[in-house]
């Protein structure tokens, strides 16, 4: 550590926002390395800014902590600039908390929350010192692992990780670190180690599964080829949702971060189902935390923290059964403690006045939906059931209390648009710019701003459009044309991205274990950061593409049939494949389903998962 | 509804208020801390001590803080200042306790007191400064006192109104020890400091390192005190 400290001591300065690369936060977790027997290195894939906004990594070092003598660092890619003059003065990847390298921990975790930080997995690897290719590290330590949501698919990464964990953290990473601790004494080798942890349930070992392929390139079958691993592997879940351990306090950061406030999870899941949403699913099924918890939760968090502002998270807020009771409750305390109550994800049909006064208590902010298509025909077929009413009523409440921005979010190259659907885009945005004039001088704001952004839509797996073609490059920026013709009023502020990251983005999603030696020569390329526009290297990853064979259309823009082996089809996400089925023949239909709490649809979730509405455990306060 | 809408938040608070002025320790890993980001840390450090601190009043109401001198980026000091109101005539040891228990790795809480000086009375500051290049101490010595032979030593300084002015800050520089300690040059320099002429320490160093072709292999700069413009401590 001061072999680190003092290199660092020399190169900090020249960096740019260096308090990022030390340590050092209120609420940072420093043990006793000597009273130590589990040590791992919790890393997220994409800069300290983005990665200290991220609330599972909170929850999980928060957990992984409490254990006296397991130990769980925070790990960051470092800015380009930095990461430079680390090469250049030799200092390896390490944990923020004891400045150690993170090759000597136990065990080195990756969240995969988008599939743009891919290559940033294997540039940190190689940061650390370590290769990147899970076969050739034969010791036992440090054991590679990846979870989060996109995990579900992570045939591409199969090649880097020596396991995955699929689905909810709280339990499988305790199971996993205890078996480890009881292993350690006997000094097993690697593969001793995954043959038995294979064993616990939402434990995926890639190497123990042999795939095959038919002729036409899709994949024929995934066998396992060792008697402890499962033909399936079936995500975690937390049933007792309102029991999970949630930190009571966070690491706060000096810099400012993404989202720099406390974070309250409210509820997991999403009564939805829209069909494009992959969160939708795989967070299955809905689970709430009762009013108290979620109070208790909140104060703990703004009394350890200090931050001015908490934050409710969900993947919508508005659907807790007690909502208004909750808001009331929280503002309670929030409004004494001058503290400041934010709510994103709120849903439009749910928006009521009593909500909207209960934000405007706290500050006045702009409106953001998310219609994401113009028409009602394209909202039916993506089972956004929300209705121009609706939208109209809200946005109407909206004017009279003096708001002045609306941000609508749209996506483009979704199954069955045409180009009326675009223009519907226009027209709707239209229509609420003339709500706005309409709404009386007195009441309305002194201006009025309508931005609307497109993005791509990305078929993901484990959702009703995991059958779906992209639209190609082509198509999207025909649909652009289409809707730049038809915005006609400088109010309406047109925010049209078209990136080839979509294109990438919808191969590593759908990709199978043969996209991961593109991923290798990409990033052999020096393609990472992806996500960052200014290091995007598009060619790069072309010419990888082109180089190991595989083509980009067959991943991307292929229509592919009902029966046709998924390359995560050994994964099993709870959420039935006969469900996505119906649901994708319905969206052809342009027929909506109802939500969970409207009716039981029949995705496939047992009852004993905990879900609100799955005939299971009610929660109650 | 309308006239609810400009209802400021906290008209309610009692106007009575205790000004303190907080001296702060900011060593080791809290030199990395910016200013911008000192402040919110030591917003989030007093609201996490419970201290009875006074918001500002208004639509958007926030801890009243102020920082009279910024530190730079990287240099470390012990007698830092901030001033905060409280609505309760608290004793300062307990404030100094309270909010000593919030201070991040680096910081401490030295002392608490009422504001004696404005802070527009502050007028020099004086830093200690260890360095190394890839010279020798003597010879970085040696040069160090012909620097401060030049009659003249002129830099450009950027006005608010972005145009390029060259000062020059020879008259400006009052060194007061230079001695040299293992590969280190060690210097103690007194500047002009506060809000109408302010020196940076950096400055003079990177003057002195450029004009010579120097490269530093270590720099340290600490801020020792902050002077008034009679010599006397500011606090």
């Amino acid at each position: 550590m001061e072999e680190i400290k003092n290199k660092l001591d020399k190169i900090l300065l020249k960096a740019t926002k260096p308090a990022r690369y030390i340590g050092g936060e209120i609420g940072s977790v420093v043990k006793d390395r000597d009273k130590v027997d589990v040590r791992f290195a919790f890393c997220f894939p994409d800069t300290y800014d983005v990665g200290m906004s991220h609330l599972g990594m909170k929850i999980l070092y928060g957990l992984k902590n409490q254990v006296p003598n397991w130990w769980c660092e925070r790990v960051f890619m470092p800015e380009m600039d930095f990461e430079k003059l680390m090469r250049e003065n030799d200092i390896p990847l390490y944990g923020l908390e004891s400045l150690d390298p993170i090759k000597d921990f136990d065990f080195i975790g990756f969240t995969l929350q988008y599939e743009l930080s891919y290559n940033n997995v294997l540039q940190m690897l190689d940061l650390a010192g370590l290769p990147v290719l899970a076969r050739e590290r034969t010791s036992l330590t440090p054991l590679v692992v990846g979870g989060g949501p996109c995990v579900c698919n992570p045939e591409p990464m199969s090649d880097f990780f020596d396991l995955f964990i699929l689905g909810e953290g709280e339990e499988v990473n305790l199971e996993l670190l205890r078996l480890y601790e009881k292993m350690k004494p006997e000094n097993p080798t690697k593969e001793e180690f995954l043959r038995e942890a294979a064993k616990i349930e939402g434990i995926y070992v890639p190497s123990f599964y042999d795939v095959d392929y038919n002729d036409d390139g899709t994949v024929k079958s995934i066998t396992p080829n060792v008697p402890e691993a499962p033909a399936r592997i079936r995500k975690r879940i937390i049933a007792d949702f309102d029991k999970v351990y949630y930190p009571d306090s966070f690491v706060v950061p000096f810099s400012e971060i993404v989202h720099d406030r406390s974070v309250v999870e409210v509820l997991r899941g999403c009564i939805r189902g829209c069909r494009f949403c992959q969160a939708g699913f795989i967070y299955r099924p809905f689970r709430e935390k009762n009013i108290d918890t979620i109070k208790n939760e909140t104060k703990s968090l703004c009394e350890q923290t200090g931050y001015e502002e908490v934050s409710l998270s969900s993947l919508s807020t508005s659907d807790h059964t007690k909502i208004n009771e909750l808001l009331l409750s929280l503002s309670e305390y929030t409004d004494g403690e001058n503290v400041n109550l934010s709510l994103p994800s709120l849903r439009l049909d749910s928006f009521n006045e009593e909500l909207l006064e209960r934000i405007q208590a706290v500050r006045k902010s702009g409106l953001t939906f998310a219609p994401e298509a113009g028409t009602q025909r394209l909202r039916d077929v993506i089972n956004k059931n929300i209705t121009e009413d609706e939208i109209m009523s809200t946005c109407k409440l909206a004017f009279e209390w003096g708001y002045t921005t609306v941000k609508l979010y749209f996506m483009m190259g979704q199954p069955t648009e045409t180009d009326d659907d675009i223009r519907g885009i226009a027209e709707l945005s239209d229509r609420i710019l003339q709500l706005y004039y309409d709404t009386t001088k007195e009441k309305r704001g002194r201006s009025i701003q309508i931005a609307v952004s497109t993005a791509t839509f990305v078929p993901k797996p484990f959702t009703p459009f995991e059958f779906e073609p992209q639209a190609t490059e082509e198509e999207i920026h025909h649909k652009q044309d289409v809707l730049k013709s038809a915005v006609r009023s400088r109010k309406i502020r047109l925010s049209l991205h078209y990136s080839n990251t979509s294109v990438l983005e919808a191969v590593l999603a759908r990709g199978d274990r043969r996209v991961g030696k593109a991923i290798y020569a990409a990033w052999k390329k020096g393609c990472y950061m992806d996500s960052w526009d200014e290091h995007f290297q598009y060619d790069k990853w072309l010419e990888a593409f082109e180089e190991t064979g595989i083509d980009t259309t067959f991943y991307a823009n292929r229509t592919r049939s009902y029966d046709e082996v998924a390359p995560w089809s050994h994964l099993d996400y709870l959420v039935s494949h006969e469900f996505l089925v119906r649901e994708n023949k319905k969206a052809h239909l342009a027929q909506t389903t109802r939500n969970c709490k409207e009716g039981c649809s029949g995705c496939g979730i047992k009852p004993e998962c905990g879900g609100v509405y799955c005939g299971g455990k009610k929660t109650s306060t | 509804m309308a006239e609810k809408r400009l209802q400021p938040k906290n008209v309610d608070l009692r106007p009575d208020k205790y000004d303190r002025r907080i001296v702060y320790e900011k060593c080791g890993r809290a030199k990395y801390i910016s200013h911008l980001d000192l402040m919110r840390a030591m917003q989030r450090a007093i609201k996490r001590s419970k201290l009875p601190i006074w918001y500002t009043q208004g639509f958007n109401p926030h801890i009243y803080l102020m920082f009279p001198l910024t530190l730079s980026l990287g240099f470390e000091s012990k007698v830092e200042v901030m001033d905060i109101s409280l609505l309760e005539d608290m004793d300062n040891d307990e404030v100094v306790r309270a909010l000593d228990a919030q201070m991040p790795e680096g910081m401490r809480i030295v002392s608490c007191n009422a504001p004696v000086h404005s802070h527009t009375e502050i007028t020099y500051a004086e830093y200690r400064v260890s360095i190394s290049t890839d010279k020798t101490a003597r010879e970085t010595e040696t040069l160090f006192r012909d620097f401060l032979a030049k009659e003249k030593i002129e830099i450009e300084k950027r006005s608010k109104k972005k145009t390029v002015n060259i000062v020059d800050i020879r008259p400006s520089i009052n060194v007061t020890d230079i001695i040299t300690e293992g590969e280190n040059l060690k210097l103690t320099m007194v500047l002009p400091a506060g809000g109408n002429f302010n020196l940076n320490a950096s400055v003079v160093i990177e003057t002195f390192l450029g004009m010579y072709g120097l490269s530093a292999d270590k720099l340290c700069i600490e801020r020792t005190k902050i002077l008034l413009e009679n010599g006397e401590d500011f606090c």
